[in-house]
């Protein structure tokens, strides 16, 4: 994929531009607002990554630039404000994603690489599958091979989440996002638990794993 | 005074009394003026018409004897003087023929109705006193008879004009009092305002050069000075509880901090050192970033305390119904209970509306189920209820068996950076209640901890029941 990082704070940039080559992406960088804006126009990028606060041209007002030209390539605001009237503002100025700073650098991958996802024809899906996982959107149902799974309402969302991001990360505060709409760190590690649950109805009884733990990262669905 | 003057009458109260009196004055000596205007008016008027009926006398006397006619009855009247009108004939040649008016006739202007108004010398009589002035206001009409005689009749308005005169002279000396007594009293207010005034001034004056303690007057007549005063005193309450907090609370982070990054630090010389083994420098990198982490989860919890203490919160309050939000979390818990060997049970009474920010009263119930799960021993229970309380407010509740918390820490834990001796151990940040109790006072609720199911439960502890209970939408 090719990223376009706009961030000021350059020891910041170099260090996600590395990642996300080493992660077999191109990634440009551009050090403010107008800079950003000027090469987001002049080549195609697959994904930005926008800090919030810039000096020249604050990453909301780009993004708003860019969407008034009606350019709607998927944007990831970086921001030091993570309260959620500041997400909201942020969301509204046109980002798809929000992550709040300091973050892990697999945390912001998983969401680039979700972004990227996204930005796919979005066909109506009623049907998901990952390898002999079946997820039937409009009966609500799962299948497995030949047996059918029994999932609690919220066990269904999670599924769906990574089933429609299998073959990604998916970080333990995205699901806490996506799939309880939380914007807090409880202490305990309830995802953890919940997922574990999830596996022992969809991988357990089964000879081969799907859901992997990806170390220091999160969770990972895969066939 | 010859400093303080001056200040005064730069003053806002000064200018007003001013500005009040100046139009008192002005008003008084209008009225004053219409008065003057119509009682002189009146007085002249009068005269006028006597002098209007001794001329109709006169013309028919002209009208039935001529000159002579004339002449003769001025003499009459005029012998012996003491007449009631004042009378002068005068021939072609400007010569006097009869009448009591010595001066001649008068050059004064005539007004538009043909009236002169002017000052004569009395005729001397024998026997008068020489104490009444000589000189005496005159008015009435001169007439052209025919063949160039001119006569005068007109009468003495003296003590008429005087009076007018001396009505005159006293409005303006009332006027004048007014405005002098609108000003002194203008003074007198205002001083008596500044003076209140100057007293809050020296407390916000003190206040800005550091000391909190200072408070204005108050009277407690709830007049507006005094309002202000409260008004400002309660602002000065404010404002050092939040001083107070602020010191403290950075006294904690230094405290709190200082820990983790010092372990931080010393976790990362460690890996320096490590040579070599890679395995080894790897899980105390790890370490190092779980240490990270555990200081923005502090940072986290104190940007979101202020912000919440801040009152920026208050915007995404809408009506919600509670029960959504316990059976979301109790969802979320129960399998994490199960975990940790927990029992875990939900009551949540639904049909509630509390106006609430979903994710906040959702953070807060976390951080209390989350402390629950904490603190309570393997084969333990907790039990989250919601349910409409005695007060017909809708009260969430977390009951753990935990070993609970002693009655006299029960009100300290909610301050920040509290932690009791016994969970020093565990991880968390010292902020979670603080959390709770920030949440709860934003929605005008009440945050309680109690006691637990009580000691018989397992023998273990007391246990711990938090509640948190806001009132319903319909209760205001």
């Amino acid at each position: 994929m090719r990223i376009l990082i706009v961030e000021d704070d350059r020891e910041a940039a170099s260090y996600i531009r590395k990642g996300l080559r080493e992660s077999g992406h191109v990634a440009d960088h551009a050090a403010d607002g107008e800079e950003g804006l000027e090469m987001a126009r002049a080549a195609e990028y697959d994904i930005l990554v926008v800090d919030r606060m810039m000096p020249r041209m604050d990453g909301l007002t780009m993004i708003e630039t860019l969407r008034d030209d009606d350019d709607r390539t998927p944007v990831l605001i970086l921001s030091a404000l993570g309260e959620v009237d500041d997400r909201v503002e942020g969301l509204k100025a046109g980002g798809d994603d929000y992550l709040v700073k300091p973050y892990a650098f697999a945390e912001l991958l998983a969401r680039v690489e979700a972004l990227a996802r996204r930005r796919d024809p979005e066909t109506v899906r009623t049907k998901l599958v990952v390898g002999d996982l079946e997820m039937d959107l409009l009966a609500r149902t799962v299948v497995r091979g030949e047996e059918e799974i029994l999932l609690q309402p919220r066990e269904f969302r999670l599924l769906e989440f990574l089933m429609k991001h299998s073959g990604q990360v998916v970080t333990r505060t995205m699901l806490l996002e996506k799939v309880w709409d939380y914007h807090f760190d409880p202490q305990t590690n309830v995802i953890d638990v919940h997922i574990s649950r999830l596996r022992s109805k969809i991988d357990k009884p089964f000879p081969r794993a799907l859901l992997h733990t990806v170390r220091g990262a999160g969770y990972r669905l895969q066939a | 005074m010859q400093t303080r003057l001056p200040a005064i009458l730069r003053t806002t109260a000064f200018r007003q009394t001013l500005l009040s009196a100046a139009l008192f004055a002005l008003s008084s000596f209008v009225i004053l003026a219409f008065v003057y205007a119509a009682s002189a008016g009146m007085m002249l008027r009068r005269a006028d018409a006597v002098v209007n009926e001794e001329v109709a006398t006169l013309s028919e006397r002209f009208d039935a004897g001529g000159i002579r006619a004339i002449n003769r009855y001025i003499l009459q009247r005029t012998v012996g003087g003491g007449a009631d009108y004042l009378y002068l004939l005068v021939n072609p040649n400007g010569r006097s023929l009869s009448g009591n008016l010595i001066t001649g006739l008068p050059d004064a202007q005539a007004d538009d109705e043909g009236r002169v108004q002017f000052t004569y010398r009395r005729p001397r009589v024998l026997g008068t006193e020489d104490s009444e002035k000589d000189d005496r206001t005159a008015r009435g009409r001169i007439i052209d008879l025919p063949s160039g005689y001119k006569l005068f009749v007109g009468v003495d308005v003296d003590e008429e004009s005087s009076l007018v005169d001396r009505m005159f002279n006293t409005i303006l000396a009332a006027s004048a009092l007014a405005l002098a007594l609108g000003v002194a009293g203008g003074i007198f207010i205002s001083r008596r305002f500044v003076r209140r005034l100057d007293l809050i001034n020296d407390v916000a004056r003190s206040v800005r050069s550091g000391d909190l303690k200072q408070r204005a007057p108050r009277n407690h007549t709830g007049d507006e000075l005094d309002e202000l005063s409260e008004n400002f005193n309660d602002m000065l309450d404010r404002v050092e509880a939040l001083m107070h907090r602020m010191r403290q609370t950075g006294d904690s982070i230094a405290h709190d901090l200082r820990t983790p990054l010092t372990r931080m630090r010393s976790r990362l010389d460690e890996a320096l050192r490590e040579d070599g083994d890679l395995e080894a420098r790897e899980q105390t990198l790890e370490r190092a970033i779980s240490d990270t982490d555990e200081l923005l989860g502090i940072f986290n919890a104190i940007l979101s305390l202020s912000r919440l203490e801040s009152g920026e919160s208050r915007k995404s309050i809408q009506p919600i119904d509670p029960a959504d939000i316990a059976a979301d979390l109790a969802e979320l818990y129960e399998p994490v209970c199960e975990d940790e060997g927990l029992g875990f049970a939900s009551e949540i009474e639904r049909g509630m509306i509390v106006m609430g920010d979903r994710g906040l009263l959702s953070q807060a119930l976390a951080n209390i189920l989350d402390n629950a799960v904490k603190y309570t021993p393997d084969g333990g229970a907790v039990t989250l209820r919601l349910r409409k309380n005695g007060e017909g407010r809708a009260e969430f509740s977390v009951t753990d068996t935990g070993p609970g918390i002693p009655d006299e820490d029960r009100s300290r834990v909610t301050q920040r950076f509290v932690r009791l001796d016994n969970s020093r151990t565990l991880p968390g940040s010292g902020l979670g209640l603080s959390l709770v109790q920030a949440i709860v006072d934003v929605h005008h609720g009440r945050f309680e901890l109690g006691e637990g199911p009580g000691v018989s439960v397992d023998g273990r502890g007391p246990g711990l029941r938090a509640s948190m209970c806001f009132p319903l939408k319909d209760e205001g």
